[in-house]
C-alpha cells in the first residue's frame, strides 16, 4: 500500500514538472505558432549554468534565479534572432509546402547547437544536480512516510507558478494582449497590441517555465547534454493529450503522464515507459485528435 | 481640423491590383462613405489606410502626418481606428475583454479615461452592457458588430474606418447601428469613413460619397447629389 | 505515355553514368574512403526516403532512423537466425518496412506538421524498448552482429577485393536501384498526384485524387526505401539500438534540408556534406591545439549552424534555386 501511495506521490510530483514543460510548449505554440523542440535543450543549458554557479560556491537559490532569468532571456534571443526573421520571410513556392515545419526544423537546429555548446563548455559526462530540500522520505518514528520534502517542494512550486500564470493571463493587460495576439493577430494589431512583442514575451515565459522544469527534474535524471530529451518527449505527449492549444489541458496531460509513467515503472518495467508514451500519443491522435480538452476548431499546422 | 487625404494610392495582392491610383479627401467631422460593387477594392482601401496592407505607391496623410505604410499598431495610436469586415471580435473572449482589448495600449497612462470610455460605449450600446460577462461568441450578429465598433471606439479615435457594418444584419439592426454612428459623429466631431455595399443606407447619413469600381474612383461628390444620380447607380451598382 | 518513357530513359542513363563513375572512382580510393563512400550511399538511401516524404507530402519525419532500424532488424534477424543471404535480406527489409509503413501511414495520414514531427520522434525513441521486448529474436541491448560477408569466389578469383571495396560494391547497385526507382516515381503521374495533394489538398480531392490513400502510399514508399537503407546500414557490423539512435534520424533530416527539400540531387549533396564534414573539420583543426571536448562536438555544432543557416537564408536548400525555376 505504501508503495502504491509513494508511486502516486512521486508520479504527481514528476507530473507537475511535466505539466510545467508541457505548458511551456503550449504557450509558444499558441503565442507564436511554433512547437519548440529546443525547449528542453534550453532548459538543459540553463541548468548547466545553475550547476556551475553552485559548483563554484554560490547558493542554490542564486543559481535558481539566474537559471530562470537566463531561461527567459534565451527564449527571447531565439525569437528575436531566429523565429521572428523566419516568420517575416516571404514564402516562395518551394517553401510554402514546408511553412508549418520550417520553425520545427529551426528548433531542431537550435537544439543541436545548444547540445553541442553544452558539450564543448561543460564536457559530455553526466553530473548530478542538487535539491534545495531533503529528497529522502520523511521519517515517522520507526517507519517512513511515502514522500519526501522535495516532492512537496516540487508540487508547491509548480502550483504557485500555475496560479501566477493563470492570474497573469486572465487578469492582467499584458496577459489579455498575449491571448488576443495569439487568437487573432489582425484584430490585436488594430487594437494597438504589438503582436511581435507579445510573441517574444511568450518565448520568454515559456523559456522560464522550461528552465524551471529543468531545475526540478535534473535531481532525478542527472544532467548531460541529452538527458532532457526524454522530458521534451513526455511534455510534447502531455501537450498533445491536452490538445496543444489548451494550457489547462497541458497541466492535466502532464499529471496523467507523470502518474502513468510512475505506475508503469513500479508495476511494469521501466523499459516499457517509451512504449507507453508512444501508445498514449498514438491513441490520443487517433481517437481525439484535438486532445481531451481541445475544442472543435481546426488544428493549425 | 484633421482631414484624411489619400493620393494616388496603389495596392497589390501579388499580381492582383486591388487599388489603382485612388485619391480622395475625407473631411474632418464628416461621414464619408465609400461605395462600390463586390471586389471594387473598398476593404483594401480601409486596410491600406489602417496599415494592414502595404501600399505600393501613393500617400495617405492624416492631418499633417504622413501615415503611409506605418504599422497598424502605430496608426491606431495616432487616432485612426479600423473595424474590419465581418464582425471582427474574439469569440472566446468575454464582451468586456473584447472592449478592454481596444484600450490596452492607453491603459497604463490613461487608466481613468479608459474607464470612462468603456462606460461611454456601454451607454451607446445598452445591449452590450447587459452582456459584459457573456462570451462574444454567444452574441447575435448585430451585437457582435456593436462589440467590434465598441472595441474601436474605446481607443478614442478621431477617425473611424468602418467596413460594411451592415453585413448580414437585419435592416432594423443596420438602421440602429448607422444611427449610433451618425449620432456619435455629430456630437463628438468624429470623422467617419464608412464602407458600404448598401448605397442607399450609407448615402442617407453621409455627407460625401466616393464611388469605387475596379480599384479606381469613378465618382466623388456630395452624398445627396450622388444619391440623386440614378444613371451612376445603374452603371456601377446595378440598381 | 511517350513523355514518361523519355523520362524513364533519361533517368536510366543518368543513374548508370553515376554508377560507372562511382565504381571507377572507388579504385582510386584508400579503403577508408571507400568505406566512407559506401556510408554516403547507405545514408543517401535513407535521405532519399525523406526526400520522397517531404517532396511529395510537405511533411517531415524525425523517425526515419526508426524505419531504417525496422529494415535493419528484419534483414539481420533473417540472416542470423535463418542463414539467409544478404540479398534476400534486402528484399525482405524492403517489404517488411513497407508493411510497417502502411500501419504507420494509416495512423500518420491523420497527423501533420509538428504533430507528425513529434510523433515520429517518439517512435524513434521508443525503438530500443521494442528490441528489448523481443530479446531472443532481436538481440536486446546488444543487437545482432552481421556484416557484408566476403565476395563470392568468382569475383575474388578474378580480382582482389578489400572489405571496404566489397561493401561499396554491394551498396552501389542497391543505391542506384533506389535512386532510379525514386527519380522515375517523382516524375510520373503518381508523383505528380502526390505533389498535387501536397500543394492543395482540397483542390486535389476535387479533381478526383483520393487524398487519404495517396498520403498513405507516400508513407509506404518512403518507409520501404528507408528500410532498404537501414538493412545496408546495419551490415556495417551491428544491428542494435545504438546503431539507429535518434541522432541518425536528425542526420538524415539535416542532409535532406541542406541539399534542398524534395530535390534528389540535393539529397546526394546533403549526404556528402553530413558524412564528410567531420573529416573536413578534423583536417582543418589538425594543426591547431584544440581540446578534445571541442573537436568532439565541433561537427555537431557546425551541422546545427548549417541547418539553421539553410532554413533562415534559403529554406529551399542548396539545390533550391534551380529547383524553384523549374516551376
Ligand atoms: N488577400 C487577398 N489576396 C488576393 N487578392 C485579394 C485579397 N483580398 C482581396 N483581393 C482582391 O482584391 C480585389 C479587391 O478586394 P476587396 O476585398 O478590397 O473588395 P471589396 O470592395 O471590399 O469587396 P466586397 O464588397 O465583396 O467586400 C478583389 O479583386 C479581390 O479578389
Ligand atoms: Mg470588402
Amino acid at each position: 500500500m505504501n508503495t502504491f501511495i509513494s508511486t502516486l506521490i512521486t508520479g504527481t510530483a514528476n507530473g507537475a514538472i511535466f505539466a510545467l514543460a508541457a505548458l511551456g510548449l503550449v504557450i509558444v505554440w499558441r503565442g507564436a505558432g511554433v512547437v519548440n523542440f529546443a525547449q528542453m535543450g534550453q532548459a538543459m543549458f540553463t541548468t548547466y549554468i545553475a550547476s556551475n554557479l553552485i559548483a563554484s560556491g554560490n547558493s542554490y537559490w542564486l543559481a535558481f534565479i539566474v537559471a530562470l532569468i537566463s531561461g527567459s532571456l534565451l527564449g527571447m534571443i531565439i525569437d528575436l534572432l531566429i523565429m521572428r526573421p523566419l516568420a517575416h520571410k516571404k514564402s516562395s513556392s518551394a517553401t510554402k509546402t514546408l511553412a508549418g515545419t520550417i520553425p520545427v526544423i529551426a528548433s531542431l537546429g537550435i537544439l543541436a547547437i545548444l547540445q553541442a555548446l553544452a558539450g564543448i563548455f561543460w564536457a559530455g559526462e553526466e553530473r548530478g544536480f542538487p535539491t534545495p530540500v531533503n529528497s529522502f522520505y520523511f521519517k515517522n518514528g520507526d517507519g517512513t512516510l511515502p514522500f519526501s520534502a522535495f516532492n512537496l517542494f516540487v508540487i508547491g512550486v509548480v502550483l504557485i507558478v500555475l496560479l501566477s500564470l493563470t492570474y497573469f493571463f486572465t487578469q492582467t493587460g499584458a496577459g489579455l494582449g498575449m491571448r488576443a495576439a495569439a487568437l487573432n493577430p489582425e484584430v490585436a494589431r488594430l487594437s494597438g497590441i504589438k503582436v511581435s512583442r507579445m510573441r517574444t514575451l511568450s518565448w520568454a515565459i515559456s523559456g522560464a517555465a522550461g528552465s524551471l522544469a529543468g531545475l526540478l527534474i535534473t535531481p532525478s535524471t542527472n544532467l548531460s547534454p541529452n538527458t532532457l530529451d526524454l522530458i521534451l518527449i513526455i511534455a510534447f505527449t502531455a501537450a498533445v493529450v491536452g490538445g496543444l492549444d489548451s494550457p489547462l489541458g497541458a497541466v492535466i496531460g502532464g499529471l496523467i503522464l507523470g502518474i502513468g509513467i510512475a505506475l508503469v515503472t513500479t508495476y511494469g518495467s521501466p523499459e516499457n515507459v517509451f512504449l507507453a508514451i508512444l501508445f498514449v500519443l498514438l491513441a490520443v491522435q487517433l481517437i481525439r485528435p484535438n486532445g481531451i480538452l481541445g475544442g472543435k476548431q481546426v488544428r493549425r499546422g | 481640423m484633421k482631414n484624411l487625404m489619400v493620393s494616388d494610392l496603389v495596392t497589390d495582392y501579388g499580381h492582383v491590383r486591388a487599388l489603382d491610383g485612388v485619391s480622395f479627401i475625407a473631411n474632418s467631422g464628416e461621414i464619408t462613405t465609400v461605395i462600390g460593387a463586390n471586389g471594387a477594392g473598398k476593404s483594401t482601401l480601409l486596410r491600406t489606410i489602417s496599415g494592414l496592407e502595404k501600399a505600393k505607391s501613393g500617400t495617405i496623410s492624416w492631418g499633417d502626418l504622413l501615415i503611409t505604410n506605418l504599422a497598424p499598431e502605430e496608426i491606431v495610436r495616432l487616432g485612426v481606428a479600423h473595424v474590419p469586415e465581418g464582425h471582427a471580435v474574439i469569440p472566446t473572449f468575454s464582451v468586456l475583454e473584447n472592449i478592454e482589448m481596444g484600450a490596452l495600449f492607453r491603459k497604463r497612462k490613461n487608466s481613468t479615461d479608459v474607464k470612462v470610455a468603456i462606460s461611454e460605449v456601454l451607454d451607446l450600446f445598452p445591449r452590450l452592457a447587459e452582456r459584459v460577462k457573456q462570451s462574444a461568441g454567444s452574441l447575435s450578429g448585430g451585437e457582435r458588430q456593436m462589440l467590434a465598433i465598441s472595441r474601436a471606439l474605446v481607443s478614442r479615435p478621431e477617425l473611424l474606418l468602418l467596413d460594411e457594418p451592415s453585413l448580414g444584419l437585419a435592416p432594423l439592426v443596420v438602421e440602429q447601428i448607422i444611427q449610433s454612428i451618425n449620432q456619435l459623429c455629430r456630437s463628438t466631431g468624429l470623422t467617419v469613413l464608412l464602407v458600404e455595399q448598401n448605397a442607399n443606407t450609407a448615402l442617407a447619413v453621409a455627407d460625401h460619397g466616393v464611388l469605387l469600381a475596379l480599384g479606381k474612383v469613378v465618382s466623388d461628390q456630395p452624398a445627396a447629389k450622388m444619391r440623386a444620380d440614378s444613371a451612376l447607380r445603374t452603371a456601377y451598382l446595378g440598381y | 505515355m511517350d513523355k514518361y518513357k523519355n523520362i524513364w530513359r533519361k533517368n536510366l542513363i543518368k543513374t548508370l553514368t553515376l554508377g560507372v563513375f562511382l565504381f571507377l572512382l572507388s579504385f582510386t580510393f584508400e579503403p577508408y574512403n571507400q568505406g566512407q563512400l559506401a556510408l554516403v550511399l547507405m545514408l543517401f538511401i535513407g535521405v532519399l526516403s525523406l526526400t520522397v516524404l517531404t517532396g511529395a507530402s510537405g511533411q517531415i519525419s524525425l523517425g526515419q532512423g526508426a524505419l531504417m532500424a525496422v529494415g535493419g532488424y528484419s534483414s539481420a534477424s533473417l540472416i542470423t537466425h535463418l542463414g539467409a543471404s544478404i540479398w534476400i535480406g534486402f528484399l525482405v527489409a524492403f517489404f517488411a518496412t513497407a508493411i510497417f509503413g502502411l500501419i504507420l501511414g494509416t495512423a500518420a495520414a491523420r497527423v501533420s506538421g509538428p504533430y507528425l514531427a513529434g510523433t515520429t520522434l517518439v517512435i524513434a525513441l521508443a525503438l530500443p524498448s521494442v528490441a528489448n521486448r523481443f530479446e531472443s529474436v532481436l538481440g536486446g541491448d546488444v543487437g545482432l552482429i552481421v556484416d557484408f560477408g566476403t565476395p563470392p569466389t568468382w569475383i575474388s578469383n578474378l580480382i582482389e577485393v578489400g572489405y571496404e571495396q566489397w561493401q561499396l560494391w554491394v551498396v552501389l547497385p542497391v543505391a542506384l536501384t533506389a535512386l532510379f526507382f525514386i527519380s522515375n516515381l517523382m516524375a510520373t503521374r503518381a508523383g505528380r498526384s502526390w505533389q498535387a495533394v501536397r500543394d492543395d489538398e482540397i483542390g486535389a480531392a476535387v479533381s478526383g485524387i483520393p487524398v487519404a490513400r495517396t498520403k498513405v502510399i507516400v508513407f509506404v514508399v518512403s518507409s520501404a526505401i528507408a528500410g532498404l537503407g537501414g538493412a545496408l546500414y546495419g551490415l556495417r557490423g551491428l544491428v542494435g539500438p545504438s546503431v539507429y539512435p535518434v541522432s541518425l534520424s536528425l542526420t538524415l533530416l539535416t542532409a535532406a534540408i541542406l541539399g534542398g527539400v524534395g530535390s534528389i540531387s540535393g539529397a546526394f549533396i546533403g549526404t556528402l556534406i553530413v558524412v564528410f564534414l567531420p573529416d573536413l573539420i578534423d583536417w582543418a583543426i589538425s594543426g591547431l591545439a584544440v581540446s578534445e571536448q571541442l573537436s568532439n562536438y565541433l561537427p555537431a555544432l557546425l551541422t546545427g549552424f548549417l541547418l539553421l543557416a539553410t532554413i533562415i537564408i534559403n529554406p529551399a536548400g542548396v539545390m533550391g534555386a534551380g529547383h524553384r525555376k523549374k516551376h
